[in-house]
């Protein structure tokens, strides 16, 4: 198992906004997390990757006990995390972020780029734009592209899809579809569109609460059979 | 005319040695949301340090300058260390009183060691520059210079360096480079301790200009803060155009209205800017 | 059992009288005037700092703006101490209802380095451009009418106005920051954010203390010229602002009783400490460290729960 989340229990000051979730992960499966704003969705996403300190549970990652480390170590360990909000190094160039990216990896900074374009060609010829200029989606290809250097065990990645243009949905569908088969991931989704086609896995949350998990195909493949659970 | 062309010099002399102290301030500020009042401490032991090297051993202006910063970086890493590192996220007011704090014991001891009545310090060029009817010291004209080299090296530093750009997106975004598994505490210790060093420097540079007094540290910092709050926290371009703009309204007030005025302009001016653009609490 | 004391008004007006007529007798009464002024100077710093949550850097201006206010009518109007301490007052309260309706939208950083620079302009202006009417370097010296037994050149007589005007003080901000404004003004310091999605204007109500804070700060500054007979630039000093905050720190912050607790504890510090402390800011340096590092809720903060 690659990734064990036990009992989580996550506050934010009297708030509680998790409730004991638990939730396991095997190699190579791609889960989607669904659920309402507020659900409880990116607290989740961000206590595993080591943004917060959960109150009570564990998360174990590879055999190591990863809840309370510092996020810098949770990162070098294997398991990066993609912002929702596309957040990229806006005064720095597309090559420079990734430089970023690939230095505390060790990973040399061509094989770096190489693994960015390589999911989409195009940021080619935008390595040496400043990020700010970038458009939404190629902010969120950055981000994916820049998690993937240095080979992490998981990717943890929050609301790709979230307030872009149709047709470039489509386009981080396909590169996570592609991705699909190399590495492990966690997506939290709003779009019950790109969850019916990626996901091995459908956790549903509600008020910080797992309500149910989804695992045979066909019912994760029509929607329908949840959408009205969000 | 010559007049006014000759305040103006001054007023860029005084911009560019406010640059030099205050870019380290406008990045502990930006960086790390802590007004750290101790600035002004490292800038006063640069100075002090100078006087000691130059004065009071013999050795000559430069050596003096270079004793200033030996003295500020193992400073400066104490300070980091057990004074800035500890309030990180904590409430500002903290960091205003820790920082205070420092400052106060560190003007007690100068004034320990060296006595609290007025120490001079003698141009070390001690030449005037004529250029036309235009008379300059020397010395001024140095420094002018300097502040545009500090200025070159800085973006250099920060455009061409690892650390630099390491800096830069900290900057923007500090848990976004931790995420990437970059200690950022790190690279920001890096860059408060060139802070300090330049603070030191801006010390050395302004002692033969004025005299120094242990509390020297506690004037120039609020003129610094002035300028780190026109300039924007952290905004490294911003910080040099409002250290010459405050350094020309400076000398400007001094020279046009009333000598005694020049510090509370710039106060005014500060105020002003901020009433127009706030600045948000950092958490 | 501090606690008990610190819920009933009648205890708390007694233990501080007591306590105060007992230093006083026992040491100097215009000395442990001093005190008491100093403390009424803490309770309005601390209604901005302890209640609500900013850190003024620049309060030694209302306390000016009050020595001036009161010295100034004393000296060039008519030399009334009543009249002259409300004019203090009131020009404490005005300053700060001009300046606040920019310094309030202000917060954390850029509020307490705000009040510095405008402190600094004031009392460059008390110093040069205004010389003629506050005296500039050399200060005013200043003479009270006495009607019968009141008597402010008497130092007994100000002793006992000035803990009257304590007592008053602690009086007005105790039912102040209980009242539901007052327990507004702790959420507000809380979390602002969440005050304002309520529907509540929180400028308004942060608009309203920083005036009161005013007042009481200059109502201090207006005691200390009429105790002092004089009034100079060393009473709007900036470089003063830190006795202040290291009294409220020290006293423990947001709490009345920590004001005073904390003001008497800083002045007899330095008043009778001092002399026997050689290197005195190294000292003051080392314990602000020590109350900003470790000791937060300050010397009432742990008196009160025994």
């Amino acid at each position: 198992m690659l990734l064990s989340v036990e009992n989580l229990d996550v506050c934010y000051g009297h708030a509680q906004v998790l409730h004991g979730v638990s939730m396991h992960l095997n190699e190579g499966e791609l889960v989607c997390v669904v659920g309402r704003n507020g659900a409880g969705k990116t607290s989740l996403l961000r206590t595993i990757g080591g943004f917060m300190k959960p109150a009570g549970g564990t998360v174990d990652f590879d055999g190591q006990r990863i809840d309370g480390q510092p996020l810098e170590q949770v990162a070098l360990s294997g398991l990066k995390y993609v912002y929702q909000d596309k957040r990229v190094f806006g005064e720095l160039t597309v090559r420079e972020n990734i430089e970023l990216a690939a230095y505390p990896t060790q990973v040399g900074l061509d094989e770096a780029i190489a693994k960015v374009v390589d999911i989409h060609p195009k940021m080619n010829k935008l390595l040496d734009a400043k990020a700010k200029g970038l458009s939404g989606g190629e902010r969120q290809i950055l981000l994916i592209g820049r998690a993937l250097i240095g080979d992490p065990k998981l990717l943890l990645i929050d609301e790709p899809t979230e307030g872009l243009a149709a047709i470039i949905i489509g386009e981080i569908i396909n590169i996570l579809a592609a991705m699909k088969s190399k590495i492990t991931m966690v997506v939290v989704e709003q779009n019950l569109a790109t969850v019916s086609r990626l996901a091995d896995r459908v956790y549903v949350m509600k008020e910080g609460v797992f309500s149910r998990e989804i695992t045979d195909a066909a019912s994760i493949a029509d929607p329908s059979t949840y959408e009205d659970e969000l | 005319m010559i007049n006014f062309i000759q305040s103006i010099l001054y007023g860029l002399t005084i911009g560019g040695i406010l640059y030099i102290i205050s870019i380290g301030l406008s990045l502990t500020f930006g960086a790390m949301g802590i007004v750290n009042f101790a600035h002004g401490l490292i800038y006063a032991v640069g100075a002090y340090a100078l006087y000691t090297v130059a004065t009071l051993l013999g050795a000559n202006f430069l050596m003096g300058a270079i004793g200033a910063i030996a003295v500020s970086i193992p400073l400066a890493y104490l300070i980091e260390r057990f004074i800035i590192r500890r309030l990180y996220g904590q409430s500002i007011d903290y960091a205003i009183i820790a920082t205070y704090a420092v400052l106060l014991i560190g003007a007690d001891a100068l004034k320990w060691f060296f006595g609290a009545s007025p120490l001079p310090i003698s141009d070390p060029i001690g030449k005037l520059w004529y250029f036309g009817g235009l008379q300059m010291p020397a010395y001024r004209v140095i420094i002018i210079i300097l502040a545009g080299l500090v200025f070159v090296g800085l973006s250099l530093f920060f455009k061409k360096t690892l650390v630099g750009k390491i800096v830069v997106a900290g900057l923007q975004d500090r848990e976004a480079v931790r995420s990437l598994g970059i200690k950022v505490e790190k690279y920001f210790a890096i860059v408060f301790i060139i802070g300090s060093a330049l603070a030191a420097l801006g010390g050395v540079l302004y002692a033969p200009l004025s005299t120094l007094d242990p509390y020297m540290g506690f004037e120039i910092i609020i003129l610094c803060f002035a300028v780190v709050i026109v300039g924007g926290m952290g905004n490294l371009r911003g910080t040099a155009i409002a250290a010459f703009t405050l350094g020309l309204v400076h000398s400007l007030t001094a020279v046009y209205l009333v000598s005694s005025a020049a510090d509370a302009m710039v106060y005014v001016v500060m105020a002003v800017v901020l009433i127009f653009r706030p600045i948000e609490a950092s958490a | 059992m501090f606690s008990k004391i610190e819920k009933s008004p009648i205890l708390t007006l007694a233990l501080v009288t007591v306590l105060f007529l007992l230093y006083g007798y026992a040491t100097s009464l215009p000395k442990i005037t001093d005190f008491i002024i100093f403390c009424i100077f803490v309770i309005g710093f601390d209604l901005l700092y302890g209640h609500m949550g900013q850190l003024s850097f620049g309060h030694m201006l209302y306390l000016g703006a009050g020595a001036y206010g009161c010295g100034m009518f004393a000296y060039h109007v008519y030399p009334d101490p009543f009249l002259s301490i409300l004019v203090g007052v009131l020009l404490g309260a005005a300053l700060a209802a001009l300046l606040g309706t920019v310094v309030v939208k202000t917060s954390a950083a850029a509020f307490a380095l705000l009040n510095l620079a405008l402190n600094e302009v004031g009392a460059y202006l008390a110093l040069s451009p205004l010389h003629e009417w506050t005296g500039g370097e050399d200060g005013l010296s200043l003479f009270f009418e006495s009607y019968g037994w009141v008597d402010f050149n008497d130092s007994t007589f100000r002793f006992y106005f000035c803990l009257g005007a304590l007592l008053l003080v602690i009086l007005v901000v105790t039912a102040f920051v209980r009242s539901p404004y007052g327990i507004l003004l702790k959420s507000i310091k809380e979390n602002e954010t969440r005050v304002k999605f309520l529907g509540y204007n929180t400028f308004v109500y942060k608009y309203v203390t920083f005036i009161i804070s005013g007042a009481i700060v200059g109502f201090a500054g207006a005691l200390t010229s009429v105790n002092l007979a004089y009034c100079n630039t060393s009473l709007i000093a900036p470089t003063r602002n830190v006795e202040v905050i290291f009294a409220a720190l020290m006293g423990g912050a947001g709490t009345v009783l920590g004001a005073v607790v904390g003001g008497t504890a800083f002045m007899t510090i330095s008043n009778y400490l001092a002399s026997y402390i050689v290197r005195w800011e190294m000292f003051l340096g080392v314990a602000l460290l020590a109350f900003a590092f470790w000791f937060r809720k300050g010397i009432w903060g742990y008196a009160r729960k025994l």
